[in-house]
């Protein structure tokens, strides 16, 4: 297959959408810049009512943008019915027409693009076989399982062979088991079509695991857009690194500042270098919040490494145990280790020092 | 089990007893009287009905007196001339009333679910359902007079104007059902439609109605049986020579009274209930 990963797919300038009129107009999206690549796995991650899903409906035509422009390969969209974008949905609630079989719903598409009849059935025994649901193909949806109609949305939302695939939480209705084997399905299915996946999710370790890109959201902006690595290392806002994973924040001062990186003194005094976030250049003797995720901390006797703290208790998770701690000065502060059987846990009250990894400190907006 | 209780009785009343009450509260059985208020009920519903059907076997010319066994009021009745005028023109009437006011009610509910909220949407509702809330006696005064006007304007004194009323008055019968069943309906099942390149017409024609099927027969047979049984507003708006099944039964009735009029009720009773029956069969093969 040729490499087009690099050319825009999908291209958002400027967008927004507002709801009602006068006073009672509501901001569900405002100005949003994306570019999504071709074939990429994109995750659109926030909580509920932060717009992820009206960014998606916008995408896919069920709503129109009220300003800024939308394009999927190279072509303006914005003002378009849903029926005229090379894009298809699979709905949360799965949306299978109840009236219909199996094979006649994942033919649908391709029967209103008018296809031949040949074409149809042949294009929808491979769709069958590549959800594995061809044993049910004269089904009525009400007659199969969540996980089956899971597959079912799927396959015909992929049958026409759209450019993009838009996915509005498709996983959240399925139970613990099945969702962690559609997770590699989809990525095996993103992987075999080579279809831009759009996904939304509230679930901030389905986007760890699953993408390629995130933009994380809140109150409908797009707060930051980045490789999964970079959001859960690099987060640039206290939103970002409070949303994604357990987080330790510190309130420090800057005790000098460089480009990029800063040295801050931490409670104790204690000196340590933090990586700045673009954008954000603050000067000797301000006061900033640092992160630091808990498996970068480590714990080591009192009075060495660079912060003095008092266990408080000890938390077992079976891999990893979760130590919780009172840092001197009193901030909380959580700190997770792997259980490799080395290290007796630390009893409730005793002192101890932390060391950070190099590295570990980010400095965040708020 | 009986014995346990009864064993462990004085020991277990604290904790079995008490959910035992609470489970029995809310039961409307346990009532006083429940019992006997619903074979009133069932009994006042059907005792006539069941009394007209065995009366039009009767082989005397009484609704007291029972005289045998006979289908003579049902020979009578196919024999009239006039009885089969009349069931013919009610049978017409009723289709076609039905079958223009479930057209109309179909786009009307389409209109009043499938748009945008608008202003006056509510006054638009009330509106469709008015011949539901003025009392028919109003309407067919008002029809009487409406209608008048139109035949000393143009002469015309055709079927039209009962076709007009009954539709008016059925078209909220009809609406009733199927805009329910609209409102029920998964609105992402036409987004899903919309997003498989279905344009709106074909999105309609192939999930929307399909789906609308249920409420349009329900709408449908509803205004049917509605037009069916109209008195009030036909006996204002008929011509002369334009008399449907009911008037007809109420003319015959201010003479006398023959078992004739059981074998026709009993009919018309038989025929509705084959159309309910069909109906449920129908919808429940659907799922």
């Amino acid at each position: 297959m040729k490499d087009t990963r690099n050319s825009p797919e999908i291209e958002i300038a400027g967008l927004s959408k507002v709801f009602g009129a006068g006073a009672s107009a509501f901001t569900a999206l405002s100005d949003i810049d994306l570019t999504i690549a071709q074939g990429e796995f994109f995750t659109l991650l926030g909580p509920s009512g932060c717009g992820k899903t009206t960014l998606l409906r916008v995408i896919a035509g069920f709503e129109q943008p009220s300003d800024g422009s939308l394009r999927i390969n190279a072509q303006e969209v914005a003002g378009k019915g849903p029926n005229a974008r090379p894009v298809n949905t699979v709905f949360q609630n799965y949306a299978l027409f109840p009236h219909m079989s199996v094979a006649q719903n994942i033919g649908f598409g391709l029967k209103m693009l008018g296809r031949a009849r040949s074409e149809i059935d042949a294009t929808v025994d491979e769709m069958l076989a590549l959800v594995q649901m061809a044993h049910l193909a004269d089904r009525k949806p009400a007659e199969i399982s969540g996980g089956q109609q899971q597959r079912v949305a799927l396959a015909r939302a992929l049958a026409p062979r759209p450019r993009v695939l838009l996915l509005d939480e498709p996983l959240s209705a399925l139970d613990l088991k099945l969702r962690k084997g559609m997770q590699s399905e989809l990525k095996r299915l993103q992987g075999e079509t080579g279809i831009t996946f759009v996904f939304v999710t509230h679930d901030q370790e389905e986007a760890l695991t699953m993408s390629d890109r995130i933009a994380v959201m809140s109150e409908g902006r797009i707060l930051q857009t980045g490789t999964p690595h970079e959001i859960y290392h690099r987060p640039r806002e206290r939103f970002v690194a409070d949303f994604i994973g357990d987080t330790n924040f510190l309130e420090v001062e800057v005790a000098e500042a460089d480009g990029a990186a800063a040295q801050v003194k931490l409670p104790g005094g204690a000196l340590h270098s933090a990586r700045l976030p673009g954008g954000l250049r603050p000067g000797a003797g301000a006061r900033v919040t640092v992160v630091i995720r808990p498996e970068q901390a480590q714990l080591v006797a009192p009075g060495q490494g660079v912060l003095a703290a008092t266990v408080e208790k000890s938390v077992f998770f079976g891999t990893d145990t979760h130590v919780h701690l009172h840092l001197e000065g009193g901030a909380p502060f959580i700190l997770r280790r792997q259980n490799t059987g080395a290290m007796p846990e630390p009893d409730p009250g005793s002192a101890v020092g932390l060391a950070l990894a190099e590295g570990a400190l980010q400095v965040v907006g708020d | 089990m009986a014995e346990a209780t009864g064993r462990y009785a004085p020991a277990d009343r604290t904790t079995v007893a008490k959910p035992r009450r609470r489970a029995r509260n809310f039961d409307v059985r346990h009532l006083p009287g429940f019992g006997a208020v619903a074979i009133f009920t069932f009994f006042m519903l059907y005792a006539p009905i069941l009394i007209l059907v065995v009366f039009s076997f009767n082989a005397a010319p009484s609704q007291a007196q029972w005289g045998g066994f006979s289908l003579q009021w049902y020979e009578a009745a196919f024999n009239n001339r006039q009885v089969r005028e009349v069931s013919i023109r009610s049978l017409w009437l009723a289709l076609v009333a039905s079958g223009i006011a479930t057209t109309v009610a179909t786009l009307a509910a389409l209109g009043t679910t499938r748009v945008r909220r608008f202003p006056g949407q509510t006054m638009i509702y009330a509106l469709i359902n008015q011949p539901l809330m003025v009392p028919e006696i109003v309407t067919g005064v008002a029809l009487l007079i409406f209608f008048a006007a139109i035949k000393v304007q143009t002469g015309y004194t055709g079927m039209g104007y009962l076709v007009a009323a009954h539709t008016a008055f059925c078209i909220p019968f009809a609406y009733l059902p199927i805009r329910a069943r609209l409102e029920t309906m998964d609105i992402t099942l036409e987004r899903a439609a919309a997003d498989l390149y279905a344009s709106p017409f074909q999105a309609f024609r192939h999930v929307t109605l399909p789906l609308l099927v249920p409420g349009i027969v329900a709408g449908f047979m509803l205004g049917f049986v509605i037009s069916l049984d109209a008195v009030v507003i036909t006996e204002f708006v008929k011509s002369a020579g334009q008399d449907t099944l009911p008037t007809y039964m109420l003319g015959q009735l201010r003479r006398n009274i023959t078992p004739e009029m059981n074998a026709i009720a009993t009919l018309f009773l038989a025929l509705s209930l084959c159309i309910v029956t069909a109906f449920f069969l129908l919808t429940r093969k659907r799922g």
